[in-house]
């Protein structure tokens, strides 16, 4: 058997084309099932093997495969004479001779293009399913979605697959997601595409089935307490606190619901932007459940902007959680979070000065980011003509640095807000504030609402003790008014 | 009677009695606002809670609160407020401050140009400056503009013009030395304060002080002059050197601090010919006795020798000269068009006295000598004999002519016809220094 099988194997192998493509297809099919017995086996365990394992080699033994019968042609060309004839030259008698089903030539090339349909049937599903997992999103295209990968890996959904909310279910959706996928390729292989990558916020798939799978309206209620800590650029890095609690109720009477409000299903809050980030709203409006609306018109924007907003959107998940998974910090604060978290010293004399020095500039590349952070501090502490501890000061720059390289992205021109969350309001104008301020007028006259405790309550706001407004002011305080008057908002039932 | 008195008495505490439910609303606006206004303008709050406004629990409402009657109130998130705060306002705890400012120069800036309807900057310029400009030290007539949010008009807000002419028919505006919100006396105290308009080619006050051996001795010891204490009586609290402050407005050990600024100045050296104020004796002893926290009689009296005798110099030997030439030169109509600033010999004139002739006597009122002579009265003689005088000339009338031949053959302009070593040895002899003997005060 083997030894016909090789003498099959000597017969198609006429000159060196069909010798590689006999030994690439060979070799493929060994390795293939080699590494995937290791990996069945636990052998193998980095992810990344699987560009090898799934891409490469299926690769390599199609294209070996199509080799054959290309060196055949050739090989007749070159010679000049019939089929039958080389047939005749190459194979024995015994295997042209006609059975009932043919030769045993053709039964042997049946029976071996019928092991690699199935085999190539096995190896897509293997791919198909490894394309799905995270790694294969995150690595393939290394140079351009590496910001987004680093930041997946640290967010809350790190173990949610990028294609679970990127490609949703279907036919139709793996095929518009393989097709979006090739003509991405394309774009990484000739080097054309955008730095940084535009936020894709017109392709998302509707978070009504990706989202709500796991974070469905009823989900929010009752109040949730955040705790901001935030060190100030002196000496000993003094901390304040700010404490919210937050209402994030969806549903509730009339005028108490939180801010899930916006994404109950009994009513639907539409805007129209007038810009493709979405920051700047033309108008919003509540769609009753009798159909009625309720408009508020942005009485700030100028009229030629306004009237670009053409695009009429539903209120969900994203138009706030903009930057659920792929969040990137804010330079202040991400060293305030690190300080919280104990892991830039805060025994360092102006650490959160020096530190947020060290990692606010937009340096030219990552090596060159890691060695100016180094440099910055450690001529900090030299020039600072103190005593300080010399591991103190070498934790901290392993620190800046990873806050750096995880954050700011110099090979896809990607800075510091570059890609700004929409959550809360850090600016006059941004997050909650593009529709909750002043200039959103309805049509009595009105302003749409922007009062504080509409979204939350005050516990501490930069104040040394973080629940402080708990408890009624001191006499002495010298902010009595407002600390007696959070103190009541929160105390009154 | 007794009855009815007992009645009345109780009428009238009624009436008085704050209303507790107004008082409750009250403090629950007060942390409103700062609230909002800690999260909207976190400077501004910043500000107010290091002020001692913060000390004492005056909070926005108090000052920014308004009747629902004022022209310039509004609704704001629950609370009837306007923006402007008037000396009025203020004058709610500050009485004594408020009515000292009133009858001060100071309170009087914005009607001054309203009468002279800003009117150079108004033909030569152009609106806007007259409001970025001119009204922006002087004040501003504060005009209302319903439509506007804050009820204030572009045209005239903001504005901290020291005599801004308010809706409630105050004048001034207090934050033009105590900048809000934190109403700092210590930056009152400094001389940065007053020169935001006390400077430049018309009034350099802020350079003479500079140049003086006063603002030397100030920029020198700055942190030794404990502007940041409540008391600050000079020669006591601190004794490095006077600024603006200590000499027009502060305590001294026998007087109190006044905000009347005009109150130890004998001279106004503001118009063409100065002037001698009101009770000028009474208000120069005032400031002698300033003076005197550091200086000794002989000192002061030789200061006030020198600076009479530089002031009369410019009024008798150029100001009222040149005054009484315009005057006759306007009388015969000479000019050749109508428009007031629209020939050359009235910017020359303007400038002799308005520019040259102030910088020269503010120059010698506060010792800066440079300003006295070559920024002052070096250019005073430089365009009256070479450009005033021969633009009058070039008018080519008999009588402005023979005008200006008998003025040439007066002894302190005869000079041009001498030679040169006659009146070099006649500077030796002290000759040509006599014919100015009698601008110094005459031994008795």
């Amino acid at each position: 058997m083997l030894q016909r099988y090789l003498n099959f194997l000597r017969g198609i192998s006429v000159n060196w084309l069909g010798k590689i493509g006999v030994i690439l297809v060979t070799s493929s099919f060994i390795a293939f099932l080699t590494m995937e017995m290791l990996r069945l086996t636990g052998a193998i365990t980095n992810d990344y093997i699987g560009l090898i394992t799934y891409m490469l080699f299926p690769a390599l033994f199609v294209f070996g495969l199509l080799l054959i019968p290309f060196a055949w042609m050739r090989y007749r060309r070159q010679r000049g004479k019939s089929t039958r004839e080389l047939l005749d030259e190459t194979f024995s008698t015994e295997d042209l001779r006609s059975h009932m089903f043919g030769s045993r030539l053709v039964l042997n090339i049946g029976a071996l293009t019928l092991l690699n349909v199935i085999f190539m049937l096995a190896v897509s599903a293997r791919t198909l399913h490894f394309m799905d997992s995270a790694h294969f999103c995150g690595t393939a295209c290394h140079r351009v979605m590496n910001p987004e990968w680093t930041t997946y890996q640290r967010s809350p959904h790190a173990r949610v697959a990028c294609v679970e909310c990127h490609v949703g279910e279907g036919v139709k959706a793996l095929i518009d997601s393989k097709l979006n996928g090739l003509r991405q390729m394309v774009l990484a292989a000739t080097n054309t595409y955008n730095r940084p990558i535009p936020t894709p916020v017109h392709q998302l798939r509707p978070s009504r089935e990706t989202c709500e799978k796991c974070h469905w309206p009823d989900h929010f209620y009752g109040e949730r307490l955040l705790r901001q800590t935030h060190y100030a650029p002196d000496r000993h890095s003094t901390a304040s606190h700010t404490s919210l609690l937050l209402r994030i109720e969806s549903y509730a009477a009339d005028g108490k619901a939180g801010i899930h409000w916006h994404i109950s299903d009994r009513h639907a809050v539409r805007y129209a932007a007038a810009d493709a980030r979405r920051e700047s709203i033309a108008w919003t409006e509540v769609v009753h459940p009798d159909g009625s609306t309720t408009r508020y018109q942005n009485t700030a924007l100028d009229p030629s902007m306004a009237a670009t907003a053409t695009e009429v959107r539903t209120m969900d998940c994203v138009d706030c959680h903009n930057r659920a998974t792929h969040i990137y910090e804010e330079p202040g604060s991400a060293v305030d979070r690190r300080l919280v978290a104990g892991e830039l010293p805060l025994e360092l004399p102006f650490i959160k000065r020096e530190g947020l020095a060290a990692i606010r500039p937009f340096y030219p590349d990552t090596l060159a980011a890691r060695q100016r952070i180094d440099a910055h501090l450690r001529g900090f502490y030299r020039r600072l003509g103190e005593p300080v501890q010399a591991e103190l000061v070498d934790k901290a720059v392993v620190v800046l640095q990873s806050t750096y390289t995880r954050n700011v992205h110099p090979q896809m021109q990607l800075d510091w807000n570059t890609y700004p969350s929409l959550i809360g309001h850090r600016t006059e104008n941004s997050g909650c504030f593009r529709c909750h301020q002043p200039a959103m007028q309805g049509t009595k006259g009105d302003t749409l609402a922007h009062d504080c405790f509409m979204c939350h309550r005050l516990v501490a706001w930069d104040e040394s003790d973080p629940y402080r407004y708990f408890s009624p002011a001191p006499d002495s305080a010298r902010d009595r008014a407002l600390h007696d008057y959070l103190h009541r908002q929160l105390v009154q039932p | 009677m007794q009855n009815r008195s007992a009645v009345a008495l109780l009428i009238a505490v009624l009436s008085f009695w704050p209303f507790p439910a107004e008082a409750q609303k009250n403090k629950e606006l007060a942390g409103k606002c700062l609230t909002c206004h800690k999260q909207v303008s976190p400077g501004l709050y910043q500000q107010w809670y290091e002020s001692s406004h913060a000390v004492h629990q005056v909070t926005c409402i108090d000052c920014h609160g308004a009747d629902k009657r004022d022209i310039d109130a509004f609704s704001h998130n629950g609370a009837q407020i306007a923006v402007l705060v008037t000396p009025k306002d203020c004058g709610v705890c500050h009485a004594k401050e408020r009515d000292q400012v009133g009858g001060s120069h100071h309170a009087r800036a914005g009607q001054i140009l309203e009468s002279e309807d800003a009117y150079l900057a108004h033909v030569t310029a152009g609106h806007p400056v007259a409001i970025t400009g001119c009204e922006a030290c002087h004040g501003a007539n504060v005009r209302i503009d319903k439509n506007s949010p804050n009820k204030l008009s572009p045209l005239s807000w903001p504005n901290s013009g020291i005599g801004r002419i308010n809706p409630d028919g105050s004048l001034g505006a207090c934050n033009a030395c105590h900048p809000r919100h934190l109403f700092s006396r210590a930056q009152a105290r400094q001389p940065q304060s007053c020169s935001k308009c006390h400077l430049g080619p018309d009034h350099p006050q802020k350079e003479v002080y500079e140049e003086s051996k006063h603002g030397n001795s100030y920029a020198t010891a700055i942190e030794t002059m404990n502007l940041h204490s409540d008391r600050w009586v000079v020669g006591q609290d601190y004794y490095a050197a006077p600024t603006c402050a200590t000499c027009h407005m502060s305590a001294t050990a026998e007087q109190p601090v006044t905000h009347d600024v005009g109150t130890r100045l004998s001279y106004s050296l503001r118009p063409a010919i100065s002037k001698r104020q009101d009770n000028w004796q009474q208000k120069r002893q005032a400031m002698k006795q300033v003076c005197s926290a550091c200086h000794r009689s002989g000192f002061i009296d030789g200061h006030y020798a020198q600076f009479d005798a530089t002031v009369a110099l410019y009024d008798e030997k150029f100001a009222k000269p040149a005054t009484e030439l315009m005057t006759l030169i306007r009388k015969r109509q000479l000019l050749e068009k109508p428009a007031s600033f629209a020939n050359d010999i009235e910017w020359t004139y303007w400038e002799i006295w308005h520019h040259e002739g102030r910088r020269a006597r503010h120059g010698v009122s506060m010792m800066g000598p440079d300003y006295t002579w070559w920024h002052g009265l070096y250019e005073v003689a430089q365009h009256f004999y070479f450009k005033f005088l021969p633009q009058a000339m070039e008018l080519q009338d008999p009588e402005v002519d023979a005008w200006i031949d008998r003025l040439l053959a007066e002894p302190e302009h005869r000079w041009m016809e001498e030679q040169t070593e006659v009146l070099r040895k006649q500077i030796r002899d002290g000759k040509v220094q006599a014919i100015y003997r009698d601008l110094f005060p005459q031994k008795p």
